[in-house]
Formats: C-alpha cells, sequence, structure tokens
C-alpha cells in the first residue's frame, strides 16, 4: 500500500509518464549493490526491487548467472526488518528464475517468516516458499502450510489455499494435499469471501478426478452454505463441467441450483448463472428464457461491463437460439448508440442474427451510420454476421450487396477487405441471382484496390464465373484495365482470367486474341510465356487442349510431383516423364464459415503458407519404410482414418489405406488404453477374398495411451472388379503385465489377440479425386461412343441429399459444378462427377436422380477405357 | 512529521553510539551454529532443534554493538554459498562440533577450501570447538593442531572451546568478535 501510494506520487510528479520506462536491465542489476550497504536504506532498496519485478513482468530475459546474483543479493535485505520492503524481498525471490538449488537457501528464511508474528509478509511468505520449495522440503514444510490453510488471517489462509492449488499441478506434491483435506474443508466454511472461493478451487482441483467425489461436493454446496459469490459462480462452472462431461444424463438437480442462481443477489453469480445456462448443451428456447430475461435486464444497466457481458452472451445464443433472443431487440436496438462501441457492435451483429427479413433495410441504414466509428476488427465481425444474414435471407441480397460494395470502398485494412471479399464470393456462390451484382462490385473493387493477393483472388472468381454469366463482354474492360495498370502479379492472373473468357465464350474469342497479343510484349517474363501459352493454345482450335490447358489446372501434388521429377532426374530413363503417374493433389478440407461468423474474437490467423496434405505427409512417410520402397509411387491415402474400434475399448485401431500400382498398405493406429499392459509385436492379421498378404511390418512396443503403427501388405487383385472387399481384422500381440505407476514390464508375456470390426474397401481406393471446371466441356470432349450406363432404385436411401452423399463416398469421386448440394425443395437433380482411374485415365460420372419415395438413378460413366465404364457402372 | 524527526534523531543517535557490524557464522552441519546464536541473542539454550535449511538471520545487540549475524545451513548443498555470505564482513565465525572426531577431517576441509577464496582475503576468522561439555571433546590446542590451523598465516586467526550447554567460554568469544569490528576508530 505503501509503496502503491509513493508510485502514485512519483507519476504525478513526472506528469504521468511510467518512472519504469525504458530500464536498462544491467544498470538495474548493478543497482542491486545497495543491498550490502550499511546502513540499508530501506526506500531505495525497495524501489530497485520494484524495478527488477517491473522487468521481469515486461518479459525482459535475465542469463543464469544475473539472476543468481540478483537472487542472492536480494537475500542479503533479510536484515532489514521492514515490513514493505521484506514483502518486496519475497516477491523478488518468487518473481525471479532462479535455479531450484539456489532457491532453497531462503527456506529457512521464509519459513520463520510464514509462522512469525508479523501479519503484513506471512502471506507473500507463504507464496515464495511454495514456488521454491521441492519435495523433499515440502514434508518438513507441511505441518506449517497445513496451519496457514485455516489461519485466521484470511489474507495467509488465501495465500496458503492457492499456493498449495500450485502445488497440487505436480503429481509428488499432489498426494500430500489430498491429505490436508480437512483444512481444506474447514477453510471452505470460512466467513471470508475470498477464502471460501480459493477453498472450493483446490477443493475442486483435489478431487476434480474422482467423479463420484465431485458430486457430492456439488450436492452438499449447490444446496446453501456458500456465501462469497466468487465461490457461488465456482460451483456454477463446476457444474457445468459436470453436466458437459455426462451430456447423456439427466441432472435436474443442477439445472436447478442454476436457475436458483438467476435470482442471487450478486450481479456476478447472476451473470455467470445465466451464460452457464445459455451454453449448456440440449436446451430448448423454453430453457433458457430465464437466463435470457436475466441478461435483458442487464442490457439497460448502467455498468458498461455488464451491458456488455449481457450483449456478449446474447450474441452467442443468438446463432443457436436467435427466436428467444427476439424479445431483447427493444434493448439491443436503444444499444445501437451506445457510447461504448464494443457493445454497439455486439448489439447490432445481435440484431441481425435475431432480426426478420422486414428489419434488415433499417438495420443497414443503422449499421452504415457507424461503421466509420469502430476499429477494423469490429467491423470484420459486422461483415461476418451480414455474410450469414445474406444466406438467411437471400432475398434482401441487394441491399446487403450495396453495403458490402459501400464498405469495400471505404478505408479499411487487408483483414477487413479480405473478410468483405469473401462475404461478397460466399453470397455469389451460394446465390445464383446475386451472381451479377456481385461480380460487378467485385470489378469496381479491384478498379482501385491495393492488396494485390486480392486482387488475384478476384481475377480467379471472374475467370470461373464472369464466362458463365449473360454478358461476359462486360468484364473483360475491368480484366484487361489490370494488364495495363497493375504490378506483374496481378497482370499475370489477368492474363489467364483472359484467356479463361476466351476459352468459354467462342464470340469473344478473336477479341481476347487481340488483347493477349499485346500482352506479348510485357515487361515481366511470367506475363509474357502465360500469354504465349494460352495463345498458342487457343489459336489452335482443338476443344480438348483448350480445356485441358486453360480451364483445367494442374491438379498434380506439387510435392508428389517435385519428388518424382528429382527422381527422374537420377535416374535417367528412355521414356518421357510420364504425369499421369504423379499423384494427385487431394481435396483440401472445406472449411465451413459458419461456425466463423459467430467468433467476436478474431482467432490467431493461420499463415497461408503451402502446407503438406494428409496423403503427401504420408507418402513421405511411407517411402521411408524400406519395406514399401519397391511399390512405386503412392496413388491415393484415405481421406480420413477408419475406426476399427471404439475409442474406449481395450485397444483403439484406426485403420488408413494406401493404394499403390500393384499394392495396398493397410496402416493400422493403435492405442493401448491399458495402464497395466504393455503390448508387444502388435500386427493385424487380415483376410479377405481375392487379397494374397505379402507381409506385416509389426509395432514392436506398445506402451499405454502412445499410439503406435503396425502395416499390412497387401496384393492387390488383377481384375478391378474384384477389389470391393471386406476383410476380417485381428489384432495379434504379445501382452506384458506392467506396474501402471512405474511403468515397468514383466519378463515374460503371453500371446493374445483381439477381434476388430470389419474393414470394408470400395472402388473409391483406385479413384482420386479430379477437379474439373468446365465440366460439360469435358463431357462432350469424351463423346457418345465412350459411355455405359444403369439404372439403379435405392430403397434404403429416404432423401436426395442422401443419395448424393453416398454416391460420392462410394465413388470417391469430385462432384464438379457445386453439383453435390442439392436445393431443398427439389425432387430431381443431377450430380457431376469427376476422377482420375488408378492407371491415369480420367472418367467422368454423370448421375441423374429422382426421388419419389424411392430414390431411382441413372448413371453414365464415360472415359477412354470401355472396361473402366462397365466397371463403374456396374459396381454399386 | 513527527516520525520523520524520530528517525533523524535515531539517525544521529546511532552516528555516536550505536556501533554495527556484521559476521557470519558458518561450519558443518550438527555443529551447533543455530544454537550459538539462540544462546548469544536470548540466552536460552534448547537441545532439539531442526536442521538449517538456508539461513538464518539475526540481530544480537550486547551493549552499544548491533551484530548482524548470518547462520549458514552446514548441509553439503550449502556449502557452496558460504563463500556468497561471507564476503564484507567483520569476521567469519567457523563452528566445529569438537566431540564428532568423524567429521573433523571434512571440517578441516571445508575450512581451509573456504578461506582460500580470493573475496575473503584478510576477513578474521575465529574457530570454536563447541560441546566442551561433552566426554570426549578435544580442546582449543588439539583442535589448532588437527584443523591445521598453523598454516592459516595471512589473517587474523583464533580458536576458543565453548559451550553453549553451559554457557563456557561465550563471554571472551563476545569480546573477541567485538574487537574485531573493523569500524572501530
Amino acid at each position: 500500500m505503501m509503496l502503491g501510494l509513493r508510485k502514485d506520487k512519483k507519476d504525478e510528479d513526472a506528469g504521468g509518464v511510467n518512472p519504469f520506462l525504458a530500464l536498462e536491465k544491467t544498470a538495474v542489476l548493478q543497482e542491486t549493490r545497495i543491498f550490502n550497504e550499511t546502513p540499508l536504506n530501506t526506500r531505495k532498496c525497495i524501489h530497485v526491487l520494484a524495478k527488477i519485478i517491473y522487468m521481469i513482468n515486461q518479459g525482459e530475459q535475465m542469463g543464469p548467472t544475473e539472476a543468481r546474483e540478483a537472487f542472492f543479493a536480494t537475500t542479503r535485505l533479510f536484515q532489514s526488518k521492514d515490513v514493505t520492503l521484506r514483502r518486496m524481498v519475497h516477491l523478488v525471490i518468487k518473481e525471479l528464475p532462479t535455479a531450484p538449488d539456489d532457491a532453497i537457501i531462503a527456506t529457512s528464511s521464509l519459513t520463520k517468516d510464514m509462522t512469525g508474528k508479523e501479519d503484513g509478509y506471512r502471506a507473500t511468505a507463504i507464496r515464495s516458499l511454495c514456488k521454491i520449495t521441492d519435495l523433499t522440503m515440502l514434508t518438513a514444510i507441511e505441518r506449517y502450510l497445513k496451519q496457514a490453510l485455516v489461519d485466521r488471517n484470511p489474507a495467509v489462509s488465501s495465500a496458503a489455499l492457492v499456493s498449495t492449488l500450485h502445488l497440487g499441478k505436480d503429481n509428488g506434491p499432489a498426494e500430500m494435499v489430498k491429505r490436508w483435506t480437512n483444512e481444506i474443508n474447514e477453510a471452505l466454511n470460512s466467513d471470508n469471501v475470498m477464502v471460501q472461493y480459493h477453498a472450493l478451487g483446490l477443493m475442486y482441483s483435489v478431487k476434480k478426478h474422482d467423479r463420484l467425489a465431485v458430486s457430492k461436493l456439488l450436492a452438499k454446496y449447490t444446496k446453501g452454505g456458500v456465501r462469497s459469490p466468487y465461490a457461488t459462480c465456482l460451483l456454477i462452472r463446476i457444474a457445468c463441467k459436470v453436466i458437459e462431461e455426462n451430456e447423456q444424463e439427466n441432472h435436474p438437480s443442477l439445472i436447478d441450483f442454476l436457475e436458483s442462481c438467476l435470482r442471487h443477489k450478486s450481479e456476478i453469480v447472476i451473470y455467470e448463472a445465466a451464460r452457464a445456462l445459455c451454453n449448456l448443451p440440449n436446451l430448448s428456447g423454453k430453457d433458457i428464457a430465464p437466463a435470457i430475461s436475466v441478461l435483458q435486464l442487464f442490457l439497460s444497466s448502467p455498468k458498461p461491463t455488464l451491458r456488455f457481458a449481457a450483449v456478449k452472451t446474447l450474441n452467442k445464443v443468438a446463432s443457436n437460439h436467435p427466436s428467444s433472443v427476439t424479445m431483447c431487440n427493444l434493448d439491443l436496438e436503444h444499444l445501437i448508440s451506445d457510447t461504448n462501441r464494443s457493445i454497439a457492435t455486439l448489439a447490432i451483429t445481435t440484431l441481425l442474427k435475431t432480426g426478420n427479413e422486414s428489419s434488415i433495410d433499417r438495420l443497414m441504414k443503422q449499421i452504415q451510420s457507424f461503421m466509420s466509428e469502430i476499429p477494423d476488427e469490429f467491423k470484420i465481425v459486422v461483415v461476418r454476421a451480414i455474410q450469414g444474414l445474406c444466406l438467411k435471407f437471400p432475398n434482401k441480397h441487394d441491399v446487403m450487396m450495396n453495403l458490402l460494395s459501400t464498405m469495400l470502398r471505404d478505408e479499411g485494412g487487408y483483414q477487413y477487405k479480405e473478410a468483405i471479399v469473401n462475404t461478397i464470393i460466399a453470397v455469389i456462390e451460394a446465390n445464383p441471382s446475386s451472381q451479377d451484382t456481385g461480380l460487378y462490385h467485385l470489378c469496381e473493387f479491384i478498379e482501385d484496390c491495393e492488396h494485390g493477393v486480392l486482387a488475384t483472388k478476384i481475377l480467379h472468381l471472374l475467370g470461373r464465373e464472369g464466362p458463365k454469366t449473360p454478358t461476359p463482354a462486360k468484364f473483360i474492360r475491368y480484366i484487361y484495365n489490370r494488364v495495363i495498370l497493375e504490378n506483374s502479379t496481378v497482370r499475370a492472373a489477368a492474363v489467364t482470367s483472359l484467356a479463361k473468357f476466351g476459352a468459354v465464350c467462342p464470340n469473344l474469342r478473336p477479341s481476347v486474341l487481340v488483347l493477349l497479343r499485346r500482352c506479348l510484349h510485357d515487361t515481366h517474363d511470367e506475363v509474357r510465356d502465360r500469354a504465349t501459352f494460352y495463345l498458342n493454345v487457343l489459336e489452335s482450335g482443338d476443344t480438348a487442349l483448350v480445356n485441358q490447358y486453360i480451364l483445367d489446372t494442374l491438379q498434380s501434388s506439387i510435392v508428389g510431383l517435385q519428388s518424382l521429377l528429382v527422381h527422374y532426374i537420377d535416374n535417367p530413363a528412355a521414356e518421357p516423364f510420364n504425369l499421369n503417374q504423379v499423384p494427385i493433389t487431394t481435396a483440401p478440407a472445406e472449411v465451413t464459415p459458419s461456425s466463423k461468423t459467430d467468433e467476436l474474437i478474431t482467432e490467431s490467423r493461420k499463415p497461408a503458407v503451402p502446407t503438406k496434405t494428409r496423403q503427401e505427409e504420408s507418402a513421405e512417410r511411407l517411402a521411408q519404410i524400406p519395406e514399401f520402397a519397391r511399390l512405386g509411387p503412392l496413388f491415393k491415402s484415405s481421406p480420413k482414418p477408419i475406426e476399427l474400434s471404439e475409442s474406449e475399448t481395450e485397444y483403439y485401431v484406426r485403420c488408413d489405406v494406401h493404394t499403390f500400382p500393384q499394392h495396398l498398405v493397410l496402416q493400422f493406429e493403435v492405442t493401448n488404453t491399458l495402464d497395466d499392459q504393455q503390448l508387444e509385436n502388435v500386427s493385424v492379421e487380415v483376410a479377405g477374398e481375392n487379397y494374397t498378404v505379402l507381409g506385416y511390418l509389426p509395432c514392436p512396443k506398445l506402451v499405454y495411451n502412445t499410439p503406435g503403427t503396425c502395416y499390412t501388405l497387401l496384393q492387390l487383385p488383377k481384375d478391378p472388379s474384384l477389389v470391393p472387399a471386406t476383410f476380417a481384422c485381428n489384432l495379434k500381440f504379445l501382452v506384458k503385465d506392467c506396474d501402471p505407476n512405474s511403468g515397468e514390464a514383466d519378463a515374460v508375456g503371453y500371446e493374445d489377440e483381439y477381434v476388430l470390426e470389419d474393414l470394408d474397401i470400395g472402388l473409391n481406393i483406385l479413384i482420386q479425386r479430379v477437379f474439373k471446371t468446365n465440366f460439360a466441356a469435358s463431357w462432350d470432349e469424351q463423346g457418345d461412343e465412350n459411355q455405359a450406363e444403369e439404372t439403379y432404385s435405392l430403397y434404403t436411401v429416404k432423401s436426395l441429399n442422401g443419395a448424393v452423399d453416398q454416391l460420392v463416398n462410394f465413388f470417391g469421386m469430385q462432384p464438379c459444378e457445386r453439383s453435390d448440394r442439392v436445393p431443398d425443395d427439389k425432387t430431381a437433380h443431377t450430380l457431376l462427377l469427376a476422377g482420375q482411374y488408378k492407371d491415369g485415365v480420367e472418367c467422368l460420372i454423370k448421375t441423374r436422380i429422382v426421388f419419389d419415395g424411392v430414390v431411382n438413378m441413372k448413371i453414365c460413366a464415360r472415359s477412354a477405357d470401355p472396361a473402366l465404364n462397365e466397371l463403374l457402372v456396374s459396381s454399386i | 512529521m513527527a516520525s520523520i524527526f524520530q528517525r533523524f534523531l535515531d539517525w544521529i543517535r546511532s552516528l555516536f553510539w550505536k556501533e554495527e557490524m556484521e559476521l557470519t557464522l558458518v561450519g558443518m552441519q550438527n555443529s551447533g551454529k543455530t544454537t550459538f546464536v539462540n544462546v548469544l541473542a536470548s540466552g536460552q539454550f534448547n537441545e532439539d532443534m531442526i536442521p538449517t535449511v538456508g539461513f538464518n538471520m539475526r540481530k544480537v545487540t550486547k551493549g552499544n554493538v548491533t551484530i548482524k549475524l548470518w547462520d549458514i545451513g552446514g548441509q553439503p548443498r550449502f556449502r557452496s554459498m558460504w563463500e556468497r555470505y561471507c564476503r564484507g564482513v567483520s569476521c567469519i565465525v567457523y563452528m566445529v562440533d569438537a566431540a564428532d572426531h568423524e567429521r573433523l577431517e571434512g571440517s578441516k576441509q571445508e575450512l581451509h577450501n573456504l578461506l582460500s577464496k580470493p573475496q575473503l582475503v584478510g576477513i578474521p576468522v575465529l574457530v570454536l570447538g563447541n560441546k566442551k561439555d561433552l566426554p570426549n571433546s578435544l580442546d582449543e590446542n588439539q583442535l589448532i593442531d588437527k584443523l591445521e590451523l598453523k598454516l592459516v598465516t595471512d589473517r587474523d586467526i583464533s580458536c576458543y572451546s565453548i559451550s553453549c550447554k553451559d554457557k563456557h567460554n561465550l563471554d571472551i568469544t563476545m569480546q573477541w568478535i567485538i574487537s574485531r569490528n573493523k569500524n572501530r576508530k
């Protein structure tokens, strides 16, 4: 306190400038010399100690020697009896990164301070002591700590409780802490607000692994006896955790407790309970109504913190239960004009979620009026909310598009602009009727866009979507302007985009050719190269060439291509390099945008570096195993592991299937969930028709909870129609009993096996996904003669969506032109799939699905290989 | 205001009458260092003590001299830190358990090791042979012999045989210590 006052005074003198600003580490450490002076200048010492603490808190790194010197100098200050100085000494001992061997020297002095008569520094002594102590010393001070837990002085008791909580994080001391339950219980009955809170926290951390004990704890204290509001908040959190962990059970008493907390006299408890209720899974809108009405009251509170907390929670609730929040709309609208912009932003985004179609126009006007006043990160929140709204009310897209385009023209950073562009793109994709206006706004934007990344992104989009619009010609001007005005990256993207227009729209082709010819004189290599390439392809007039090289991009995996090329150069061969060998890159997992829109906190952005896909990673791993080196390039890995046993069972097994030209590698990831067993020589034995097992690569040793990998190598059947199969899988291993604590295993073990679920393998392991930008063109290119077709009825599937999902999964091919999305009210749908067969042949499937109670479908397959067509259509 | 004035007065007074000195007490574990401090400070002898983990800092006032006593633990893990607390003190008191013949050799080595530190050159050393009351304890001359104190020539060194239990020879020990006060003109 004294110190605080003094600091304040100093602050005033210096005109509010931080006196600790720009401290020099070596200078401060030099100053510790005054600790050795006689007589001691207490005031100066305190100031130096404060500087040291400030530096540590600012993240200044201290070397081991520096910390050591500072530590020993500080211990000299135990000679002073000044209470403030002693407290500072305790703090510095706690904060300094001293080696444990050195720190132990302060034990005796700290123990004396902790048990002494001077209450002023007992609490700090406990904290420091617990920080520096080790397990052997802990037994020596156990008695004092136990006493401190139930000390009359609340500060001392709290310090002991919190320090014990930290001690309990390590295994050794945790055992000892468990023996102190009586003392903790006594502290729990304390009248002091903080002591009770800390005691409850400690009690919970001691018992948290014992489900029964936790529920007893809850049962006892939810009935009453907790006077501290903080402890009540903690109790609410514990209750929530219990409810979440055992979702399938009902917890009427806990829910009742949460609801009763809504009538608590402390605001912090009321809010905590309301938030807890809103966050609970499986609660209907009716159940959370009382919580919502409490939050509604908070909305008109004079305290900004309460308003902020309430509106933030409501914002979250609005994503799942928009109708429940509707009743707060009036209060929320008042908050739009709140002086605190954070509250205003949250209020408006909440309104966007709950609002109905008629209120949108009004809301959009309000948003426009305050957009300029809020920082970028909040603008991004608003933009994401608008995105959600566009998907919800497709009819209102013109109003929102207008708003978005105004926002696009306003000042803003890259992330803000990116969010808007992404929103517009998402809206265009979801809602075809907005495509024209959307693309137009984006064109306007790139006319004056300082972010090259965004410009290339938009140019790419224009190249893909523009040619399909009714009036493609109007985009050409915007794109060619880029060629004239922008830097080389954007120019190159513009050239590609132009070429796509030329490829798709025959009537525009002559003009595009003229423009491309002009690009031949560009200053940059890449731009000239692209222009020359496209020009030649387009002038050839060969549809197949145009489709392949302009509309479809290179789909080979870059990493795979690189490694194969290196191999090719190292081992010169007579025949030219075969691009079909190169594994195809797997589709990146699509990020569902909906989950992101609700997040207020801007999540840490991952840098957009090219990451290796799952397949590339496993290819690398497999290539390092000598047994698999001669299998040739990896063709395909299963997109996600298949579970062969459930995660709760004794042995948790997941399987990845890797397809090679002639072989199949099954990769089993096995986790041993029994802590009293150690497995050795683990392998998975498989048996299936038409397949021959060539070898097993067992996992030598499997300890508790550490996954291990074993492999099984199979020969692929020559006839592809025999590929689909079901394997019976058996986990075989040598069990050795072991001590769960030490992990030491017995010398001898016994053979055992464990039956796993069957592994189903379908045709999809032979087909890799391929993107086709222009499916129709590729389809026509193959021609009628290379076609096979078949008609089926499915009785097990009950909807169009289900049928589409199953087909995509079954063939393992890429749905094209977004044909995997079925509009809700349709009864018929055409699914377009594209893929590449194992030997490099491209195959296309067009499926017409009609739903009238049962699913009827006609499958047409086209590829250069008639046998493959037959195989595809007959495989179902 | 009054307190400031009081402090000022104290300071003036201390300039004229009070003297401060600092000394460090080291030695093997269980030789009676903390007991010695307790007897000096409060005159009470307590047989069962717990080992000192780290150090104790005590202030003892004898007449107009205030002695700051650093009592450092004697367990092996602390011995490397003795030197740090011996720097710049008026004198080092080295405690030896005169009845513990087994530890005497180790004690000798630690003492000479400590005295060889360049930082501690010239600081007077008082070796105390404690537990004189026990039957087969060594006397001063035997200790001087065993600890090879004659080899130490670069500083003021003395050896007394004392007993904290019987409070024997404590008075001459105090006299010796106070006479080593380096602030004394």
